[in-house]
C-alpha cells in the first residue's frame, strides 16, 4: 500500500473513536434501556403522581367537610361555618380513634358547657381534634384553624361594637398578606421535581455508556490492542467523551421533552397552580445544563477507567452519585436566598439557574458564563486524568 | 526488522519481580522468529514493550529503526499486534471491528473498504463479515483479530500465543497465512509456549527462560548445542529444568 494513502490526523482519529463508540452505545441494549427508562418514564410519571396529590389536597380545602360533635351547644358558630360554605356533618362517637387511624382529617368538638360559659361572660371552649403528623391532613387543619380564628375575631368585634368601642382597638395590628409568587413560582414541589430530574438526567444520562466504554473495555481486554494503534491517550479519551456527551445530551432533551409533553397534553387534574413549562423554559433548561452535559461524562469516564471491571466501577460510582444527588435536596431545605457565588459551583450553580428558569426569570449572561467556567475547567482536568490513566502500564493488568 | 538490545523490565513492589532480564536479539524481515518459553518466561512482557504498551526499565528496542519509547507513534504505525487477549468489540460486526483499527491507522475510505474486502477474502470470513462478533467461535475471533492487526499492511507483526484455544483447522489456516506473510518479506515475531508450534513454523527460535535468553538458533542448531535427539529434550535441557512444559 502506498504511504500517501494514510493520513496522520488527530481529529480523524478522535472522530473514528467517537463514531465507533456511538455505534457501540446505540447497540448496547442495557445502556439504552436504562437511559430511556430513567429519562422518559421516571420523571414525567413521578410528576403526574405529584400533580394528582396536589390536586387532591386542593380539593380537600375547597370542599371542606367538617365533622362537628355537639353542634347544638353553639348554634351561632354553626351558622357562621355554614355561611363560609363548610359542609358540617355530625361527628361519629368514636371520632378520636378515626382521626388517629387517619379516616378523618380534623373534627370540631364543641364543649357541652359552651353556652353556659358564654352566658357567664367566660370564653367558650371548642376542641379541634387532629393528628398533625399526617401530611395530607395539614391543609384541612390549617383551614379549620383559620375559620375558627375568623369567627373569634368577628364575635369579638361585635361585642366591642355593642360597648361603643371600635374593633381596631382590640386589633391594633392588621396583617395583610401579599403573596409575591408569580404564577410560575408557586407549586414549589412540582418545580423542584422538574429541576431535579433535569439535573438527574444530565448527571446520570451517560453513566451506563461511560462505564461500558471504559471499565467494559478493560474487562473485555480490548483496550490492549487499541493502545497499539496510533491513537494517543488524549485522543482516545476525547473521542469516547464526545460519544458519551451525545448520549447524555439526548437523555436531557428526552427527559425535558417528556415533562413538556406531560404538562401540555396529559389530562392533568385542576391543580390551581397556573404553571408553565413551555418550549422557552425547555430551551433555558438545556442551556443551563450544558456544563453538566460536558462535565459529567468526563467524570464518569474517569471513574469508569479506574475500575477494572464494570462492577468495580459501578460501586465506585454509587458514592459519587449519592453525594451529587444530595446537593439539590440540601439546597431546597436550606431555603435561603441563593448566595451570589453559588453559580460558580458545578451542580449547585446549575440547580440555582434551573430554579430561576422555572420561576419564569430569564437567564442572565453573566451568571450563565460563571456557571460554565468551573465545569469547563473540571472537564479538561478530568479528560487529561483519563488520558493519564490510559497511558499507565497498570491499565493492562486486567482481570 | 526488530532489534532488541539488553532490555530489562521488572514489576511489583520494589521492582522485585524481574520479568525480562537483559534480553538481546534481532528478528529479520522475511522471516518468522519464534519466541519460545514456558509460562512466566517474560514473552508477553517483551512483546508489550515492542508494541509500545510498556516502557523498558533499561536497554533499547527498535522496530525498523524507530525507538519503541521515543518514537512510539511511528512504531505503532508500522506494527500489527495480535495480543493474547483478542479484545474484539462484541456489538460490532467483524467488518466494523476491522474498520475501526484501519481508521485509527489513518486509512481513509475507499482504500480502507477495499483493504477490508481483500482481508476478508484472504481469511475466508466473508460469511461472517457482517455479523456481530458476539457469539463467534475462537477460530472466527482469531481470524477477525488477525485481519484487524493486518489492516494497515504493517511491515512488522507481533503475535502473542496466536494458537491458544484454536482447533487444528484454524491453526493450519493461521500457519498458511503466516507463511504467506513471510514470503512477502514481513518480519514476524511469534510467541508460544508450545514447542511443536514454533518448530513447525519458525526458522529461527529464541528460547526465553526466567526473563533471559537461554538460546538462539535454528532447530538444528539448538539440537546440536544441547546434544539431545528431540527438540523437546533440547528445550528442557536448555532451560535447565523440567519447568512449565506444555505440549
Amino acid at each position: 500500500m502506498e504511504r500517501a494513502a494514510r493520513t496522520d490526523s488527530a481529529a480523524a482519529r478522535i472522530a473514528a473513536v467517537a463514531r465507533k463508540e456511538a455505534i457501540d452505545i446505540f447497540r448496547d441494549r442495557r445502556a439504552i434501556l436504562v437511559t430511556l427508562v430513567t429519562a422518559i418514564v421516571a420523571g414525567p410519571v413521578m410528576m403526574l403522581l405529584v400533580l394528582n396529590l396536589v390536586a387532591r389536597q386542593a380539593d380537600r380545602v375547597r370542599e371542606m367537610t367538617l365533622p362537628v360533635a355537639g353542634s347544638e351547644h353553639a348554634p351561632a358558630l354553626v351558622a357562621f361555618l355554614e355561611r363560609q360554605q363548610v359542609t358540617l356533618t355530625p361527628a361519629p362517637a368514636d371520632f378520636e380513634d378515626r382521626v388517629r387511624r387517619g379516616d378523618l382529617d380534623v373534627v370540631l368538638e364543641i364543649d357541652k358547657d359552651f353556652a353556659a360559659d358564654v352566658a357567664k361572660g367566660k370564653s367558650g371552649t371548642v376542641h379541634l381534634v387532629f393528628d398533625r403528623s399526617r401530611d395530607r391532613a395539614r391543609a384541612s387543619i390549617a383551614e379549620a384553624e383559620a375559620l375558627l380564628r375568623a369567627y373569634n375575631r368577628e364575635w369579638g368585634r361585635g361585642r366591642l361594637l355593642l360597648r361603643g368601642v371600635a374593633g381596631e382597638v382590640a386589633n391594633p395590628l392588621n396583617v395583610e398578606s401579599r403573596d409575591l409568587a408569580t404564577p410560575q413560582s408557586s407549586g414549589a414541589l412540582v418545580l423542584f421535581l422538574i429541576a431535579f430530574y433535569g439535573l438527574f438526567a444530565a448527571v446520570m444520562g451517560g453513566m451506563a455508556a461511560a462505564l461500558d466504554t471504559t471499565a467494559g473495555e478493560r474487562e473485555r481486554a480490548s483496550l490492549e490492542p487499541l493502545l497499539t494503534t496510533p491513537v494517543a491517550p488524549l485522543e482516545l479519551a476525547t473521542g469516547k467523551w464526545l460519544a458519551v456527551v451525545a448520549l447524555d445530551a439526548a437523555a436531557v432533551v428526552l427527559t425535558l421533552t417528556g415533562f413538556y409533553l406531560v404538562l401540555r397534553f396529559a389530562p392533568l387534574p385542576a391543580v390551581g397552580i397556573p404553571f408553565l413549562f413551555g418550549l422557552r423554559e425547555l430551551g433555558r433548561f438545556v442551556v443551563a445544563l450544558v456544563p453538566l452535559m460536558l462535565l459529567m461524562p468526563a467524570v464518569l469516564l474517569y471513574v469508569g477507567t479506574r475500575g477494572r471491571s464494570f462492577k468495580e466501577a459501578q460501586s465506585n460510582l454509587s458514592v459519587l452519585l449519592f453525594a451529587i444527588s444530595l446537593v439539590p435536596i440540601v439546597q431546597m431545605f436550606l431555603q435561603r436566598k441563593d448566595p451570589p457565588w453559588l453559580t460558580w459551583i458545578p451542580i449547585s450553580g446549575q440547580y440555582a439557574l434551573l430554579s430561576r428558569a422555572l420561576r419564569g426569570e430569564a437567564l442572565q449572561f453573566v451568571e450563565l458564563a460563571q456557571s460554565y467556567v468551573g465545569p469547563a475547567l473540571l472537564t479538561a482536568v478530568a479528560l487529561v486524568a483519563v488520558a493519564r490513566l490510559f497511558s499507565r502500564e497498570s491499565i493492562l493488568a486486567g482481570k | 526488522m526488530i532489534e532488541i538490545d539488553n532490555v530489562a523490565k521488572a514489576f511489583g513492589r520494589d521492582r522485585g519481580v524481574q520479568a525480562v532480564d537483559g534480553v538481546s536479539f534481532a528478528a529479520a524481515d522475511g522471516e518468522i522468529t519464534g519466541l519460545l518459553g514456558p509460562n512466566g518466561a517474560g514473552k508477553t512482557t517483551l512483546l508489550r514493550m515492542l508494541a509500545t504498551l510498556m516502557i523498558p526499565d533499561s536497554g533499547t528496542a527498535r522496530v525498523d529503526g524507530n525507538d519503541v519509547v521515543r518514537e512510539r507513534y511511528a512504531v505503532r504505525r508500522k506494527i500489527g499486534v495480535l495480543s493474547d487477549a483478542r479484545g474484539l468489540y462484541p456489538r460490532l460486526t467483524a467488518r466494523e471491528n476491522i474498520r475501526y483499527f484501519g481508521a485509527l491507522q489513518g486509512l481513509s475510505e475507499p482504500i480502507l473498504a477495499a483493504r477490508i474486502d481483500e482481508l476478508i477474502d484472504a481469511l475466508a470470513i466473508s460469511d461472517i463479515a457482517d455479523r456481530r462478533v458476539h457469539g463467534f467461535s475462537q477460530g472466527e475471533r482469531m481470524k477477525v483479530a488477525i485481519a484487524r492487526a493486518l489492516v494497515h499492511d504493517p511491515q512488522t507483526i507481533l503475535l502473542d500465543e496466536p494458537t491458544n484455544g484454536l482447533d487444528i483447522m484454524s491453526i493450519r489456516a493461521l500457519r498458511d497465512l503466516l507463511r504467506t506473510l513471510e514470503t512477502q518479506g514481513k518480519c514476524l515475531l511469534f510467541s508460544s509456549h508450545v514447542m511443536q508450534e514454533v518448530s513447525a513454523l519458525c526458522r529461527r527460535i529464541v528460547i526465553l527462560g526466567r526473563g533471559k535468553v537461554v538460546a538462539i538458533g535454528t532447530a538444528a542448531e539448538l539440537l546440536a548445542r544441547s546434544g539431545e535427539r528431540t527438540l523437546e529434550d533440547a528445550f528442557v535441557r536448555l532451560l535447565g529444568s523440567g519447568e512449565g512444559l506444555a505440549a
